[in-house]
Formats: structure tokens, sequence, C-alpha cells
């Protein structure tokens, strides 16, 4: 609970430090990719605070190159 | 060009050199012990060579597009939607994954080994900090303080083995080659894909090298330097500890450290040899960095990148702590991670070579056309 208050201070922080430049030089676009990016980064950062259990691509990959790299192991032995 | 900084041919050198030593100083030994055990020196030799033959390739695709990285002329070859989806994967997959590996690499050294108490996410934030500086402040200040740490690098590699050289048992490298060239190919595959099939994200900041003809040959010593550093490590590690207990241990050069005596006055020196590791891995994870939020500015077509920079440092953060569940995950992604690196860094640039050959002058006169354009717009 406090960390996650403490995360969305923390985002707050960067909000204040980042936007007013974006803004003053009316960069639209950049503001709405910082935007984005900074809900997603404090989206996540407070699901893995709260111990969510985030998806790991990292299986993904395991997973599509397993069958090859048993074989070549397998070879290669 | 979102970043006007110029390298030298030799802070290119430099710092692929850095970058190959990365973070493999410290866990390559051990996967070359486990596979080829005593032979582990012939794997990284024959890696070496491999990761050699493969420059051409690079070399090849940066000349073909002069002045332009990676994400751009892959709109070019790939025309702009698609260009724009693959290369936001490739830098999502590739140079992003392999920074949140790296920063993993130094938090579950630093929290294994010296810092057993301290959380994980304490040691990466410390850690990115000091890399989201180096990111903001652009190519040419990251390249000018490697080549300020780089003599202090070798000077502390060159102590090291020194220091570890009286306590060499030659019998541990016999018999040679007593499983048959097999297995030494076998351990060579990954090593080959980590770290060398890695160089494929320099073609992000070839068009910041001022002498375009020499790049060639500046990522063929960089690659040397750092091919050679690595082969040291492994055959000290091998030659002092043997090969079983090389393959036993999770970070074979931190043991290798521990184990220097010198007259009972230098001892356990291994707090002071673990800045070699700091170095590399800092410049390797902030190279890295560089090109993801750089490369993902250019796919966006954003006119400034430096305000990516703290919200992809805490994706980056969430991302290193969840792409290993724990310690030894990494250990079992090894050969997989090996096959997605050959993929990207090899299979992928000879696929863009060939399209770029077959479309041959349609995509050449893209690029012309996107050149001018860029030429009549004063601001991007």
């Amino acid at each position: 609970m406090w960390s996650s208050l403490a995360m969305i201070a923390v985002a707050a922080a960067i909000l204040k430090l980042e936007a007013p430049y974006l803004k003053k030089r009316q960069l639209t676009k950049e503001l709405r990719v910082f935007y984005f990016l900074l809900l997603s980064g404090t989206i996540l950062s407070i699901a893995m605070l709260m111990n969510v259990e985030l998806p790991n691509p990292m299986r993904l990959v395991h997973a599509v190159y397993k069958p090859l790299s048993d074989w070549y192991t397998s070879v290669l032995k | 060009m979102l970043d006007k900084g110029k390298i030298s041919t030799r802070q290119l050198t430099i710092i692929v050199a850095l970058f190959m030593v990365g973070s493999s100083i410290l866990i390559i030994p051990s996967y070359l012990a486990t596979y080829a055990s005593q032979d582990a020196w012939i794997s990284a030799l024959l890696s070496i060579a491999t990761g050699l033959a493969v420059l051409p390739l690079y070399i090849a695709l940066g000349n073909k597009y002069p002045g332009k990285t990676l994400a751009q002329f892959m709109e070019d070859i790939l025309g702009m939607w698609l260009g724009k989806a693959v290369s936001l994967f490739f830098l999502a997959a590739f140079p992003f994954t392999m920074a949140a590996f790296s920063l993993r690499n130094i938090g579950d050294f630093m929290t294994t080994q010296i810092m057993p108490d301290t959380p994980i996410q304490a040691i990466h934030i410390i850690f990115l900090i000091v890399v989201i500086i180096g990111v903001r402040l652009g190519l040419e200040p990251i390249m000018r303080a490697a080549e300020i740490i780089f003599p202090w690098f070798i000077l502390l590699f060159v102590c090291f083995v020194i220091f570890i050289s009286p306590q060499i048992k030659w019998e541990n490298i016999l018999p040679v080659l007593e499983g048959g060239m097999k297995p030494v190919i076998g351990a060579g595959v990954p090593f080959t894909a980590f770290p060398f099939m890695e160089t494929a994200v320099f073609l992000m900041i070839f068009p910041h090298v001022n002498r375009p003809d020499r790049v060639g040959r500046a990522l063929f010593w960089g690659i040397v330097i750092g091919g050679a550093v690595l082969f040291i490590i492994t055959m000290m590690s091998v030659l002092v500890m043997g090969p079983d207990t090389t393959a036993r241990l999770i970070y074979p050069s931190y043991a290798l450290a521990k184990k220097i005596s010198i007259g009972n006055f230098l001892e356990r020196i291994e707090g002071l040899m673990a800045i070699i590791w700091f170095f590399t891995i800092y410049f390797k994870l902030t190279l890295l960095y560089y090109i993801s939020v750089i490369g993902f500015a250019q796919s966006l077509s954003l006119k400034e990148y430096r305000f990516l920079t703290i919200p992809l440092g805490i994706i980056l953060i969430v991302y290193s702590i969840l792409i290993s569940p724990n310690t030894s995950f990494w250990f079992e992604m090894y050969t997989t991670w090996a096959l997605h690196a050959i993929t990207l860094g090899l299979v992928l640039p000879a696929l863009l070579l060939a399209v770029a050959a077959i479309r041959g002058k349609g995509a050449a006169k893209a690029a012309a056309t996107s050149a001018s354009e860029e030429q009549t717009q004063p601001d991007t």
C-alpha cells in the first residue's frame, strides 16, 4: 500500500520534471508517448510491488526455441 | 538525427571491446566448462573466429545505407509500416531485453556474492540511475568516459592475470579433445551468440562514426580485444580451478579473484577485481539502453529522446526483475536465448540484406526520396 503510494509520488515527480519542457516546445506527440510510457511503467511497478503474477516474455522465447536447442545439444554432445 | 554526436574509430573499438566483455566475463567460463570441460578454450577460439566471420554482413548492411541507423533503413527496406513494426520488435526483443539481462546479471551478482541482504531492486535502481545520466548526456560523453576507463580496465585485468598466474596447473587442460570435437562445437554455439551476435546492435551507431570507411576495422579490433579477454579469463579459470570446479560455480571469475594470494600480503582483493565487470557491464548496459531509447524515438519519428529515458527506465527495472524468476533461470535459458540472439543478430540482418538486394533500385529510390524529404524539413 505505502510502496504503491510512493511509486505514484515518484511518477508525479517525474511528470513534474519532464512534462513542462515538452509542453513548452509544443511536442504533442512526444507528450502523448511520454504519458503512455509513464502510465504503463507506473502500473507495471505497482503490479510488481503488489506481487501480481506478470507474464514473462522470456518464457515464450524459451518455448519457441526449446525444440531446436534440444536438437542441437543432443547432436553436439 | 536525434543525437548529433560523432565518435572516432578508436572510441568505437574501445566500446566494442567493453561491450563484448560486458557481463559475459562473469558467466561465460562456467558455461564453456560445463559443456566442453577442459577444452573450453578451444570453444572460445572457435567462437571468436565465428564472431569475426559474420562481421562482413554487418559492414555490408551498414555501407548500403550510409548515414542511417538500423531503425531508419529498416523502413527503407521493408516499407514504412512493416519497417516500423519490425524495428520496434527488434528493439524490444534484442537491445532492450539484453539490457534487462545485463542489469539482472549485476543485480544477481551483487545479491548473491557481495550484498546478500539488500533487495535486488535497490541495486537495479541505483545502477540504472547512473546509466540514465549517461544516456541523457548523449553518445559522445559515454564514449569519452569509455576512453578514460579503458586503460584502467586493462590495467586491472592484466594485474588479475599476473596475480593468479602462479597458481596455474597445466595438467588441468589435459587431455586435449578427450571427447572429440562435438562438445567443443556445442559449447561454442551459445558463446558465439552471446556476446558475438550481439554486435548487430552496433548497426544503430554506425552513422555516428566519423570515418565510415574504417568502421569494419574498428569492429574487428574491438571483437579481437574483447574476445581475447574472454578467452584469457576462461583459460585461467580452467587452468587454476580445473574444469569441474569452474563448471559448478556461478561466477568463476569472481571465485578466481578470491584465490589470489601473493606472499601473504595481497589477499582477498576480489572486491577490487569486481570493478572490472562493474565498468564493462556499465558500458554494455549504457550502450544497450541508449540504443533502445534512440531506436524507439527514431521508429516513432519523435523529435527528442531524452524524455524517454526515465519512463522506459521504470519499465526496464520491472522487466529486469520479471525476466528471470530466480538466479538459475538464466542458466536454463542460455541455449534458447542463444538461438534467439542468432535469429535477431544474424538471420534478420541477412534477410534485410537479401530483401534490399531483391528490391534493389526501388529501395534505393525510396531512400533517396526520404533523404531529400529530411533535408526539406529543417527541424528533424
